[in-house]
C-alpha cells in the first residue's frame, strides 16, 4: 500500500466514530429545525416528513409576540446584569489571587470555588423561602447576584490563569514609573486581559441565557420569566397544535448561543471547561 | 479590615515579588477580595444556614414554627420512598455515567485524531450541551412522542409499537437517563481532549514501532496519562447528575408513579408540589452531603493540576 492510502485506512475508525455519534446527536437537532420551517398541519402529519413541503415561515411569525419578547429582553438584560456583575466583583478577586498570593487569599478563593459547587437546587428552595414574602423575589437584581455567585468561582479560576500570563516586570516598571496600584490595574493589566473578559463575557452570557431553574424558582410571576422558560411553557401549557411553535422557539432561543459558539469558539471551549476539571 | 498580618506571599517561579509594592497595600487585599465574598456569602452561606434552621424547625407552607430537634431528618429516613428514590438517583447518575464517559473519551480520541474539518466535528460533537438542558430535555420529548414523532415512526416500522416512554417508570427512567447522557457527553469530551493533548507524541509513535496495536498504545501509553482526568471527570458528572433537576422537570416532573423522582427531584416536588418545607430542607440536606463527598473525592485528584 502507498503511504496516501495506509493515511486513509488509519482514518477510517475515526471517520466512523464521527459518522456514528453524528447519528446519535443530530436527528433531534434536524428534526425541530424541520417542525420549525413547516406549516401547523404537516408538523403533526404521520408519518412523518423531514423536509418541509412546503416551506413556511408562518411558526417565525407566529412566535413574534409580546410575551415572547419579553421572555428574550428579560433573558438579555439578566446576561448583560450578570456579566457586569460577575466582571467587577472577580476581576479583583482573580488579581488579588494572583499578585497577592497569601495564606488568605488561598483560603477565599478554595472557599468561593467550593461554594460554587453547593447543589443549585440547595440554594434556590432556600433562597424562595427565605425571600418568598419580600419584595426582592421577581427582581432582576436577586436573580443577577444569584447567577453571578454561581458562576464566580469558574471565572475566577479563568481569570487567574490570565493574569498568571502578565509578566510581573511589566507592573513593576510602571510602579517605577510612579503608578499607583490603581492605575497600574488600569492601564497595564486591564488592557492586556481584554480577551479573557471578553471570554468571561461570553461564557457567563451562554450561563444566563440557558439557564432554566433559577428563572422557575425565584421568578413567580409571568412577566420575569425567561427564554428557557417560554421553551418550556410551549409543552407544559400548550393546547391543541403548538409544535410548530415549539420548535420554531427553540431555534430562536439556541441561536444567539450558537452565534456566540460561532465566533467565540477558542475561548468559549477554555471557559466552559475550566469549571470542569479545574473548579 | 483586619489582615495587618498577612504573612509574605511565598516566592513564585514566575517572579519575585514585586518590592515596589508599599507594605500597606498588603490590608487592601480585603478589599479585592470583599465583594465576591459578600456574594457568595448571601447566595450559598446564608440559604445553607436558613436550611440547616427549616430542617430542624415544623414549618406550615412557608411558616417556619417550633424547633422540633431531628424530627424531620429521622422522619426522611423512615420514609419508604427514600430508599427507591436513593436507588433512583444512583441508577439515573450511574447510568448517565456509564454511558456519557465512554461516549465522551471515544468522541475526544477520535476528534483528536481527526485532521481535516477539525472544528466542524468538534462543532458537531458539541451541539447537545451547547443547548440548554430546558432545550435537550423538551426536543426529545417532541422527538420521541407517541403519536407523530419520527420514533414512533422508526418503532412502527420495525414493529415494537409507538416509543410512549413517558407514560411507564422503567422506559421514562431510561429516557431521562439517556437524555441526561446525551446532553452531557460533550463536556466529558472537552475535558478529555484537553487530557489528550498532554500525551506525548513520541510515546504512541514508539509504541506503534514496536508493532503495539491500537488498543495496545490506548492502555499503555493514553491511559496512564489521562487517569486522573478520567477520575475527575467522573466526578464532574456525578456531581451534574446528582443535582440534576431541569431535564427531569421539564420530562417527567418526576413521574410516573414516582419513576424517575431523584433525590433533587424530591426536594423540588416536597417544597413546590408538597409545600412542605421542613422536609425539603432536610431532602436538601442529604443532597449537600452527598455532594460535600463528592467534591472531596475531585478536591483530591484535581489538585496536582490546579490549585
Amino acid at each position: 500500500m502507498t503511504s496516501r492510502a495506509m493515511t486513509a485506512v488509519r482514518a477510517l475508525p475515526v471517520w466512523l466514530t464521527t459518522l456514528i455519534l453524528a447519528v446519535l446527536v443530530l436527528p433531534p437537532v434536524a428534526w425541530i429545525l424541520s417542525t420549525s420551517l413547516k406549516r401547523d398541519a404537516d408538523t403533526v402529519a404521520f408519518p412523518p416528513r423531514w423536509i418541509p413541503d412546503p416551506f413556511s415561515s408562518a411558526q417565525y411569525s407566529g412566535i413574534y409576540t409580546t410575551t415572547n419578547l419579553r421572555f428574550f429582553s428579560n433573558s438579555l438584560i439578566l446576561a448583560i446584569g450578570s456579566i457586569a456583575l460577575a466582571l467587577l466583583i472577580c476581576v479583583p478577586a482573580a488579581y488579588a489571587a494572583t499578585r497577592f498570593r497569601s495564606r488568605i487569599t488561598e483560603t477565599v478563593m478554595t472557599l468561593v470555588i467550593v461554594l460554587a459547587m453547593v447543589p443549585g437546587i440547595v440554594v434556590f428552595i432556600a433562597l424562595y423561602a427565605m425571600l418568598v414574602g419580600t419584595s426582592l423575589i421577581n427582581t432582576y437584581p436577586l436573580l443577577i447576584v444569584v447567577y453571578t455567585a454561581m458562576i464566580s468561582g469558574q471565572v475566577i479560576l479563568f481569570l487567574r490563569s490570565f493574569f498568571e500570563g502578565i509578566p510581573l516586570e511589566l507592573e513593576e516598571a510602571a510602579a517605577l514609573d510612579g503608578c499607583g496600584r490603581r492605575q497600574i490595574v488600569m492601564k497595564v493589566v486591564l488592557p492586556l486581559i481584554r480577551p479573557g473578559i471578553a471570554a468571561v463575557a461570553v461564557f457567563v452570557f451562554v450561563f444566563v441565557w440557558n439557564d432554566f431553574l433559577v428563572a422557575t424558582v425565584l421568578s413567580t410571576s409571568e412577566d420575569m420569566k425567561t427564554v428557557q422558560n417560554g421553551i418550556v411553557r410551549y409543552i407544559t401549557t400548550g393546547y391543541g397544535n403548538f409544535w410548530g411553535l415549539f420548535a420554531a422557539f427553540v431555534v430562536v432561543g439556541f441561536a444567539p448561543v450558537l452565534a456566540a459558539f460561532a465566533i467565540f469558539q477558542r475561548w468559549f471551549v477554555a471557559g466552559m471547561t475550566s469549571g470542569g476539571v479545574k473548579g | 479590615m483586619s489582615a495587618t498580618t498577612v504573612e509574605a506571599p511565598p516566592a513564585r517561579p514566575g517572579g519575585r515579588v514585586p518590592e515596589v509594592r508599599p507594605p500597606r497595600e498588603r490590608r487592601h487585599v480585603w478589599a479585592y477580595l470583599l465583594p465576591v465574598c459578600v456574594v457568595s456569602t448571601l447566595v450559598f452561606v446564608v440559604p445553607l444556614l436558613f436550611t440547616i434552621w427549616t430542617a430542624t424547625h415544623d414549618t406550615k407552607y412557608y411558616e417556619i414554627g417550633a424547633f422540633n430537634g431531628l424530627s424531620t431528618i429521622s422522619a426522611m429516613f423512615a420514609d419508604d420512598r427514600l430508599l427507591s428514590q436513593v436507588l433512583i438517583t444512583l441508577g439515573f447518575a450511574g447510568g448517565a455515567l456509564v454511558i456519557a464517559l465512554p461516549l465522551g473519551l471515544l468522541s475526544a480520541i477520535a476528534l483528536n485524531r481527526v485532521r481535516r474539518l477539525k472544528r466542524t466535528v468538534r462543532s458537531l460533537f458539541l451541539l447537545p450541551w451547547l443547548m440548554s438542558q430546558a432545550t435537550a430535555g423538551t426536543i426529545w420529548l417532541w422527538f420521541l412522542n407517541p403519536n407523530f414523532g419520527p420514533a414512533t415512526d422508526l418503532t412502527n416500522r420495525l414493529g415494537l409499537g409507538s416509543t410512549d416512554v413517558f407514560s411507564s417508570p422503567g422506559p421514562a427512567f431510561l429516557a431521562i437517563t439517556l437524555i441526561t447522557a446525551w446532553w452531557s457527553y460533550p463536556q466529558a469530551m472537552l475535558l478529555f481532549l484537553g487530557a489528550l493533548q498532554t500525551v506525548p507524541v513520541e510515546l504512541k509513535e514508539s509504541m506503534q514501532v514496536d508493532g503495539g496495536n491500537a488498543w495496545q498504545t490506548f492502555r499503555n501509553v493514553t491511559l496512564p496519562f489521562i487517569r486522573n482526568t478520567v477520575v475527575s471527570v467522573a466526578v464532574v458528572l456525578l456531581m451534574l447528575y446528582v443535582q440534576m433537576v431541569t431535564i427531569i422537570l421539564v420530562t417527567t416532573r418526576g413521574g410516573p408513579l414516582g419513576g424517575t423522582e431523584t433525590l433533587a427531584m424530591r426536594t423540588y416536588n416536597q417544597m413546590f408540589v408538597g409545600y412542605d418545607m421542613s422536609g425539603a430542607a432536610a431532602s436538601a440536606l442529604l443532597l449537600f452531603v452527598i455532594n460535600v463527598v463528592l467534591t472531596l473525592v475531585a478536591v483530591r485528584f484535581r489538585r496536582r493540576e490546579t490549585l
